[in-house]
């Protein structure tokens, strides 16, 4: 069991490094990248990667490096503003249902039954009709699909913790029911909520990609890694790169963030 | 003589000759043809053809879509039909005539039975426009809406009966609104016809199956009265299959020999693969935006003018469409009888727009919406413009919508501009009249125009007969859209279709339609 | 047991209600309705408000829902606006190739997870257990789209070994069937098999961690016959558990997939009636695929709680 921690602690790091990295290229997107995301060269269309373009043009000569930096910012943002959603959204939820029991705590759970029972893609398509196009339509329709997990997460939290004795000794004192969440249930309920949150980083972006990829999300002439794949699909066989390029890119992130996820799990919760 | 005219001469009789000749003449207009003159048609095969969506119903008074048509058009047969320069042929109909502008006699083929058996006369003729116009269901209502009533003369002609003088009535016939169905049918199936047309039609194929999501089958129809030529395929069988990149591939692979349309991205690479053959069809269809008049900004007119005035169409059309179409001038396309090559379409003036923005009032350029399909090639067309207007001061923001918030947004006018793409029609008119005819409530208009003197000429040009006077028309029509822009005219593009090269004998007409009566498998 | 399941049945219906109550809010709030676009290049303005009229779709929006729901009631799901055909009957057709996929994507991923997964957790910590690990994060972070275009590049045009689009039933043609669902199975097993990878992994370190192992092996039997006789077992309720609920999402949810390979599937069904607006077909599909979910968490529950006689609820 001790190697298996240690095996995984290795990786880790790695993981850490690719979130660094993933930040900074973000926050510097202005500097990094080459050329202006948004720059059109229809004369130097589907360009080989060379010198000029490190990963070659796309379809309207704009260079794919440059956009794939850029695209950065739009990943990381959707992957941890739809997150911190569903986790807050959902944690209010699960207190509100763990704590007040009853009705309250009926009427919650079969809500967050009724959206776990939708397909979240087809959830996602309606609220972006409805919502209009957009990142925040996506932010927002993420956040839905992912907050009964952390409702239900939150509301076992809650359970289990106002059934240990201290609360019982709180409320014996007689601390106000706010004061008791506030002090000791939420302090206690976070970690496995901080798991969750940071194992669901990688797959809010992953989601985010598909919706793109069906054509949801950030608007035109703003490009999400997903909506850039979708776009150089039809030039796979000519010009591959425009795939690759924000291909590999989504991939090493996802990846160094799963690992991230997972020696965060492992440090905050011995048991497993 | 006589003994010796009817031997054939070698292998060619005198039929093959005919046949080459006229397969010579098509060759001549369009692309690259396969012709049937070296070697002789032989029977048999399954045509496989690939289309982009789904057939939403068999019965051609219903029907509203594109796809349908395709289908119509092996199975049904109009009174009369479309030759590859767009003129007007016999078909259902031998002949006909105008004895007066009100008035439209026709006298119809004899000898020709549906498919259940039943004989095509006069009366089954008028059943089909009566249908047409009191069905309630019917969408060929707005298509005939210029018919009066139609009496059947005798057994075999019927004279139509018009409210007002409609040039434009011939061509439409060529469509949908003058397709035949069997009246037997619509009495027995009702609104099973719309599953199910076994028996409905007259054409060289028959309706065999339709299995929704997967495939649609009609067979050859061996009692069909046209002699001369096919149908020689055995079968032919249409399957949807609506991802581009996926329908092309499927045509690589040999799975499909036919598919409708070849994204302009794709063309160069298959034009150079030897499996494959690819006709290029100049369309009928007109891709634009439409500018909404009853709002700002662009109901101020040199802002509207500002805009057409910083787009480069040529820089469009190469960058955008790799060529596969040309630049517009207007609605009418280049394969109509009605353009006019002497009229320019609007060319970059980046001064120019700088000087209407000032006109209009707003020097320092504007702000705008930009709505339209969330496709590739939309989305790339946009991306484009918004750079194109960008460098003269205009700042346009993309929204992209799916085709049901395109509809409702264009029909409500809640839009700046908004794209539109129409399949086109034969007629000019088809092109032309539902678009910028001043029309109160919901229409096609979805710029809201509303000007006397393009009314009054829309109105002239389905009044007038000769082809020639309408054809000045249409040209003083084209100048003055081109300075009221309801909307702006972006390319006619070429419909680039694509085949296995055991196809043969496809001869492309502009109207897009794919007609496979004459076509068989090496 | 019995009373378990009732109590479980009977919470399903108000979950079901809020389902369909979100559906119908979702889509009457979408921009554009069903007749514009059936009735794209027409603009017969009274063809259009007579069809919507027998339709009923000019009643306001909780009138039409509780219409529905007295037709639900009696057991019928409506017709689908574009084709006119019972849902039923839309659903039903598209069903089968839904589930095919679905379970040849099972078979796949348990063909790929099983040795996988096994071998990782026998050889804890050697280059084989990183290898198999590897594979497992590989198959997670993929995106499914990617690797469906790599698949199709690589053995439907390059290689031409598998056709690329299009579906032949394999209960029919058991040769080309199998041959078109191939590829994408395999796009959708891999990612599946490297959630049982993981899960079967450590749930089998867990069990070889366990006292009767070590007892196991104190008697001598060989690492293999420890595994198979003992470990394997007990290994596999976590993963019936994965299993289950991912049959469950697989049906509604291979959209992407069953989109790029072009398969009559229900997840298309839904999509394609979302963009045509066709509201009976939208609001009926969902409430199957609900309730199908539903169900199949509800099997997986009892299954659990009959396999392992440790858990029971409360």
């Amino acid at each position: 069991m001790v190697l298996h921690r240690a095996a995984r602690a290795r990786l880790a790091p790695f993981g850490a490094a690719v979130l660094v990295a993933a930040v900074l290229v973000a926050l510097g997107a202005p500097l990094l990248a080459p050329y202006d995301p948004l720059e059109q060269n229809l004369g130097l269309a589907l360009a080989r990667p060379g010198r000029a373009h490190l990963l070659g043009t796309d379809n309207i000569g704009r260079d794919v490096m440059s956009r794939v930096i850029w695209g950065t910012r739009v990943s990381l943002v959707a992957g941890f503003a739809s997150v911190a959603v569903a986790a807050v959204t959902g944690s209010l939820l699960g207190v509100l249902a763990g704590y007040a029991g009853g009705r309250a705590d009926g009427l919650v759970m079969r809500a967050m039954d009724a959206v776990l029972s939708f397909p979240p893609l087809v959830l996602a398509l309606a609220l972006g009709a409805v919502l209009g196009a957009g990142l925040g339509g996506v932010l927002i329709a993420l956040g839905v699909v992912y907050t009964p997990t952390f409702a239900r997460l939150m509301r076992g939290q809650v359970l289990a913790i106002t059934a240990r004795e201290y609360v019982d000794a709180a409320r014996a004192l007689g601390a106000p029911g706010w004061r008791i969440a506030w002090h000791h249930v939420l302090p206690n309920a976070a970690p496995p909520i901080v798991v969750q949150a940071s194992l669901s980083v990688a797959f809010a972006i992953l989601a985010e990609a598909s919706l793109s990829f069906l054509g949801l999300g950030i608007q035109p002439p703003g490009a999400s890694w997903g909506s850039m794949i979708n776009a150089g699909r039809g030039y796979l066989q000519q010009a591959p790169w425009i795939v690759f390029g924000p291909g590999a890119a989504l991939f090493v992130t996802v990846v160094g963030l799963n690992f991230v996820g997972d020696a965060i799990r492992d440090a905050l919760d011995p048991r497993l | 003589m006589a003994a010796t005219a009817s031997e054939p001469t070698g292998d060619f009789t005198r039929r093959d000759f005919m046949k080459a000749c006229a397969a010579a003449s098509a060759v001549s207009v369009v692309g690259r043809v396969r012709r049937a003159t070296a070697e002789a048609p032989k029977k048999g095969g399954t045509l496989r053809v690939g289309f982009y969506i789904e057939a939403a119903t068999m019965d051609p008074h219903l029907s509203g879509s594109k796809v349908d048509r395709q289908i119509y058009h092996n199975i049904f047969e109009p009174l009369v039909t479309l030759d590859v320069k767009l003129g007007i042929k016999p078909g259902l109909a031998e002949s006909w005539q105008q004895p007066d502008s009100k008035t439209l006699v026709f006298k119809l083929r004899r000898g020709v039975k549906f498919h259940d058996g039943t004989d095509f006369n006069a009366e089954a003729a008028r059943f089909n426009f009566d249908r047409m116009k009191t069905e309630p269901k019917s969408v060929r209502k707005g298509e005939v809406a210029s018919i009066d009533s139609v009496d059947v003369l005798d057994s075999y002609a019927i004279k139509l009966n018009l409210k007002r003088p409609d040039a434009a009535l011939l061509a439409t016939l060529t469509d949908r609104a003058g397709m035949m169905i069997s009246p037997k049918v619509v009495q027995e199936r009702g609104a099973e016809l719309g599953r199910n047309a076994r028996g409905a039609g007259t054409g060289p194929f028959e309706f065999v199956e339709w299995i929704k999501d997967d495939h649609l089958l009609i067979k050859r129809n061996e009692s069909y009265w046209n002699k001369e030529g096919g149908p020689y395929l055995d079968r032919i069988r249409y399957r949807p299959i609506p991802d581009d990149t996926v329908k092309l591939q499927s045509l690589q692979a040999g799975e499909i020999d036919v598919i409708d349309y070849v994204q302009p991205r794709d063309v160069a690479a298959v034009k150079a693969d030897r499996n494959v053959a690819v006709v290029d069809v100049p369309s009928l269809a007109d891709f634009a935006y439409q500018l909404n008049h009853t709002r700002p900004p662009f109901n101020n007119k040199a802002l509207r003018q500002a805009l057409a005035h910083s787009l480069d169409l040529e820089q469009i059309v190469k960058g955008v469409w790799l060529n596969v179409g040309r630049p517009a001038n207007g609605p009418i396309p280049p394969t109509s009888w009605a353009y006019d090559k002497s009229i320019a379409p609007i060319k970059r003036d980046l001064a120019k727009a700088r000087a209407k923005l000032a006109e209009g009032g707003q020097s320092g350029g504007f702000t705008f919406t930009m709505t339209t399909n969330n496709l590739p090639i939309n989305i790339q067309e946009a991306e484009v413009i918004q750079a194109q207007v960008r460098e003269a001061s205009i700042t346009m923001k993309i929204k992209l919508v799916d085709a049901a918030t395109l509809l409702s947004d264009g029909n409500s006018r809640n839009f700046d501009m908004i794209s539109y793409q129409w399949s086109g029609r034969p007629d000019p008119d088809g092109n032309t009249y539902q678009f910028f005819r001043t029309t109160p409530g919901t229409s096609l208009n979805w710029s809201g125009i509303s000007n006397p003197q393009i009314d009054s000429l829309l109105d002239r040009t389905r009044e007038v007969s000769s082809q020639a006077e309408r054809k000045k028309l249409y040209g003083e029509l084209t100048r003055l859209l081109q300075d009221e822009l309801p909307m702006v005219f972006i390319v006619h593009p070429v419909e680039p279709k694509a085949f296995s090269p055991r196809v043969q004998g496809y001869e492309p007409i502009p109207d897009g339609m794919m007609r496979f009566k004459d076509v068989w498998l090496r | 047991m019995g009373r378990l399941v009732l109590h479980r049945l009977a919470a399903t219906v108000p979950v079901l209600l809020l389902v369909t109550a979100g559906v119908f809010a979702l889509l009457h709030l979408t921009p554009g309705d069903p007749i514009d676009a059936m009735m794209a290049e027409s603009v017969d303005a009274e063809a259009k408000a007579s069809l919507r009229k027998e339709l009923g779709l000019d009643r306001p929006i909780h009138e039409q829902y509780a219409a529905w729901m007295r037709r639900l009631l009696r057991g019928d799901l409506g017709r689908s606006i574009r084709n006119g055909e019972p849902v039923i009957e839309n659903v039903s057709r598209r069903i089968r190739p839904s589930l095919e996929l679905a379970l040849l994507a099972m078979a796949v991923s348990l063909l790929i997870a099983f040795p996988v997964g096994i071998v990782s957790a026998a050889r804890r910590n050697t280059a084989v257990d990183r290898a198999g690990t590897s594979f497992a994060l590989f198959g997670i972070c993929m995106p499914n789209f990617l690797l469906a275009l790599l698949l199709i590049f690589l053995f439907g045009v390059t290689l031409r070994w598998l056709p690329i689009s299009g579906y032949t039933d394999p209960v029919e043609e058991p040769l080309n069937g199998l041959r078109s669902l191939l590829l994408p199975a395999v796009t959708l097993g891999l990612a599946l098999a490297a959630v049982i990878t993981r899960t079967l992994r450590s749930s089998m370190l867990e069990a070889l961690g366990e006292d009767y192992v070590r007892t196991a092996r104190a008697k001598g039997l060989s690492e293999w016959r420890v595994i198979r006789g003992h470990v394997l077992k007990n290994a596999l309720i976590p993963v019936v558990t994965v299993l289950g609920l991912q049959l469950g999402t697989l049906i509604g949810g291979a959209v992407i997939t069953e989109y790029v390979f072009a398969l009559p599937g229900v997840g298309r069904l839904v999509v394609e009636a979302v963009f045509a607006r066709d509201y009976p077909l939208v609001q009926g599909v969902i409430l199957l695929i609900a309730l199908g979910f539903i169900l199949s968490n509800l099997l997986v529950d009892l299954l659990y709680g009959w396999i392992d006689p440790r858990i029971r609820y409360r």
